[in-house]
């Protein structure tokens, strides 16, 4: 694989993605968008009713107008799509979706209710627990997430159309870990930045169509030449990531991106649907592992973290983490010096401050790449 | 702008009683070597009381270390370990504290026995029990109540938190939760007394009927008593409510300010009605003198307010969830309860303090101030202001704005 450049189709992808094509399509079809604030929404529910779930995300050089109405030391994820908000760059959306996962996605929630106004907006409470009463509770707050969402949509759900989704999703996490194994390889046949392209392509479109498209491809993928001129293989470890620019440094550095923990990525399409129900749904997203938020009884959510990153390095035969720590993150804010203190392998943490100007870390990047990167 | 006479209730002594009644209470369990809790405001602390426990609250002692100065260097340590500066001060204080106790003020806070997480007000509580629990490696247990929105919770009372309607769905499992917290703590500290904990929420009832009134009075004309006496009511309403003490202290504190109403009396001359909002800089109390001395008074603190909820002795577990309804809990349209009681305190203006770090209380800031412009017509000066990190808010800096501010009321 030469140099750092996208090829075809991860570029095609990535359009697809940052000009909104497959979302203008659905809307054009008359369907219905909503906007998803987090990547543990159960999107299964939504897709059901046939409704399109994307993942709001918002790319500013500066966000102004976010900064008039929140802090400017919050979360570039959240900066971004405050500010996407009130341009009026998100009016494709006929509602929005959170959940209580952190305190900057409750309170992105609530301001972008009290500013915009959607017509329809559902804030998922999570538990946090994994006991039988929460998981019990947990069912029941689907049920009525049904309930609300229906009658916004104006549309009912049946037990058919909800395994038909779940059937779905669970294809595109198949996909997903497919796509994996090409990334893993010893000569990654993916790069990051083309890893990126085609996971956030899919948080802009319907999964069926994603599936379809991927399937196509995933011969011409498989055929692909790998990558032999890396360094150091990496697990790229944070949350509401999406910047590629960053991740052109790293690869440009010696680095080959072979896993990562990521919101938008790992963190959002990890895990299965074990079952046909909403109780099916609700066990999936209740256990995710991935997510700060969810822990089981006698466990510490760090502790559930940890484990998921230490299995991904595993698998992945990674030499190295890196963490991208943006300074408003209050999930990274207080984890990251856990998987520094931790992990197995040794950690680089990039302070990311948005925007970012990214030659700043590429001395630290490369010296990072020289202390542990074998050559 | 002239400095005029200011007149404080005088709750000074009230609180020295309370704390040192606190204290010996803390050491009578230390020595009956009773288990140390650490709880969260919002935490139902009348099981402190009910289960004779050592209760120990982080952003407590967090703020006493920025009250005596030691605060930015324990900050300092939390961030040279990695911990990001844009987290809440009172997570990097006591994770300050934990890793370089040299550097904190004495006394520490006593090491935890176990840890209850919960998110009545932040996820960073919850967070933080996490972090918390992983340094001692002792048990943590958690309890969440419910974010509250428009279609969960309707018209809510701003300062008793009596609600027209709440979803059952989220009642029923925070009070089930909650139960478990009771099986959770007779584990860890002995068997449940019922009647203990009946005769615990009875003082816990009266103790909140007063502070409501009294918070009711602080909306007098003129305003009768000092946000640096009433500021520190959260001490009690977050971490003390449910003891003796704690009814003591408002039984005669009630009856000072009701004094003071009756006599027509203000903390000072008063120019202009302001309310307030955010978290206490606990390193700059004085702030609020310098306001009040200017005829600048606070009827209304939003924050004491939230942290206050009408006690039903008759349905303590309700209650306990009732404890969550405020409006630091619940979406941005349901400010509407906040435009009631800013409209009943007749205000001129809103000062209101951005915690750096918490994301609760800043990120309402400017919709609050949007609302009380739109709905009142009324401005707001908002200060970056960081509960227990002084060097953000440079009182110089801040005595500037405020000077400018209230000259623009006029
Ligand atoms: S996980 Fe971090 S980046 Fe994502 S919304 Fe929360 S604070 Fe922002
Ligand atoms: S200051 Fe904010 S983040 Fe910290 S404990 Fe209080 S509400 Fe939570």
């Amino acid at each position: 694989m030469e140099g750092m450049e996208m090829r075809e189709p991860f570029k095609n992808f990535y359009r697809i993605f940052r000009k909104r094509e497959k979302i203008t399509e659905y809307r054009n079809e008359g369907r219905k968008i909503l906007g998803l604030l987090c990547n543990n929404i159960p999107e299964e529910i939504i897709h059901a009713l046939g409704a399109v779930p994307v993942r709001l995300i918002g790319f500013y050089e500066t966000t102004a107008l976010a900064n008039s109405k929140a802090p400017s030391w919050m979360c570039m994820y959240s900066r971004g799509v405050l500010e996407g908000a009130l341009r009026g760059d998100f009016d494709f959306v006929d509602g929005i979706v959170s959940a209580t996962t952190d305190d900057t996605k409750i309170q992105l929630f609530s301001s972008y209710k009290f500013y915009i106004k959607p017509s329809l907006a559902y804030l998922i409470q999570f538990p946090y627990v994994k006991d039988s009463l929460s998981r019990e509770f947990f069912e029941k707050e689907l049920e009525r997430f049904v309930s609300i969402l229906s009658k916004g949509l104006s549309a009912e759900l049946s037990d058919e159309k909800l395994k038909n989704s779940i059937e779905i999703y669970n294809d595109y996490r198949k996909v997903c870990l497919e796509l994996e194994k090409l990334r893993k390889e010893d000569s990654p046949k993916i790069s990051s930045v083309e890893w990126f392209a085609l996971i956030l392509s899919s948080l802009a479109m319907l999964k069926d169509d994603f599936v379809k498209m991927v399937k196509e491809e995933l011969e011409r993928l498989t055929d692909f030449e790998g990558r032999n001129d890396f360094k150091i293989r990496i697990h790229l470890s944070g949350t509401d990531f999406y910047h590629l620019e960053i991740l052109k440094i790293l690869e440009e550095c010696g680095m080959a991106v072979v896993s990562d923990d990521l919101c938008t990525s790992a963190g959002y399409y990890t895990g299965f649907v074990e079952g046909k129900d909403l109780r099916a749904v609700a066990k999936r997203y209740s256990e995710c592992s991935a997510c700060v938020m969810t822990l089981s009884h006698s466990g510490l959510s760090i502790e559930e973290r940890l484990r998921f990153i230490k299995e991904k390095v595993r698998e992945s035969k990674a030499d190295a983490i890196v963490v991208l720590k943006d300074r408003g993150c209050e999930v990274c804010g207080h984890q990251c010096p856990w998987i520094v203190r931790e992990a197995d392998v040794p950690v680089l943490v990039l302070d990311l401050d948005f925007p970012v100007s990214v030659e700043q870390y590429r001395t630290r990047i490369e010296a990072f790449v020289e202390a542990h990167g074998g050559g | 702008m002239g400095d005029r006479d200011w007149n404080p209730l005088g709750y000074k002594t009230l609180y020295r009683e309370l704390f040192k009644k606190h204290l010996n209470r803390q050491e009578m369990l230390m020595n009956m070597k009773r288990p140390v809790g650490w709880f969260f405001a919002f935490h139902p602390s009348e099981l402190i009381y009910v289960f004779d426990l050592i209760s120990a609250f982080p952003e407590q002692y967090s703020a006493y270390c920025a009250a005596r100065g030691s605060s930015v260097d324990l900050i300092d340590a939390s961030i040279a370990t990695g911990y990001s500066h844009f987290l809440c001060d009172y997570f990097k204080t006591t994770i300050g504290a934990i890793i370089e106790p040299e550097k904190a003020t004495k006394p520490l806070i006593p090491k935890p026995d176990f840890i209850v997480g919960s998110r009545a007000l932040c996820v960073a509580h919850h967070e933080m029990a996490d972090v918390f629990a992983r340094y001692y490696n002792v048990p943590r247990f958690v309890v969440n109540y419910p974010y509250w929105t428009s279609d969960s919770l309707k018209n809510v009372d701003e300062l008793t938190k009596e609600a027209e309607w709440a979803d059952e769905l989220y009642v029923e499992y925070t009070v089930k939760r909650l139960q478990k917290l009771v099986e959770f703590l007779e584990g860890i500290a002995g068997e449940f007394d019922e009647e203990k904990f009946k005769q615990v929420f009875k003082k816990s009832e009266r103790t909140s009927k007063l502070l409501i009134e009294i918070l009711k009075l602080m909306m007098s004309k003129p305003t009768p008593g000092s946000q640096r006496e009433i500021g520190d009511f959260v001490f009690i309403s977050f971490f003390v409510l449910g003891s003796d003490y704690a009814l003591e202290f408002c039984q005669k504190a009630y009856e000072i300010i009701k004094e003071r109403v009756k006599s027509g009396e203000g903390v000072s001359d008063e120019r202009y009605r302001l309310l307030t909002f955010g978290i206490m800089p606990w390193h700059s109390l004085s702030l609020y003198e310098y306001c009040e001395r200017m005829g600048a008074n606070f009827p209304v603190n939003l924050y004491v307010n939230a942290s206050v909820h009408l006690v039903d002795s008759k349905k303590p577990f309700e209650s306990m969830v009732r404890r969550s309804m405020h409006f630091t809990n619940s979406s941005y349209e349901m400010l509407e309860s906040i435009v009631k009681t800013a409209r009943k305190a007749d205000i001129d203006g809103a000062l209101l303090l951005e915690n750096t770090g918490c994301r609760i209380t800043s990120m309402i800031i400017r919709p609050l101030a949007d609302v009380l412009r739109e709905e009142l017509g009324v401005q707001s000066l908002i200060l970056d202001a960081p509960q227990c990190d002084p060097r953000v808010m440079p009182m110089e800096r801040a005595k500037t704005q405020i000077d400018a501010f209230i000259e623009s009321l006029s």
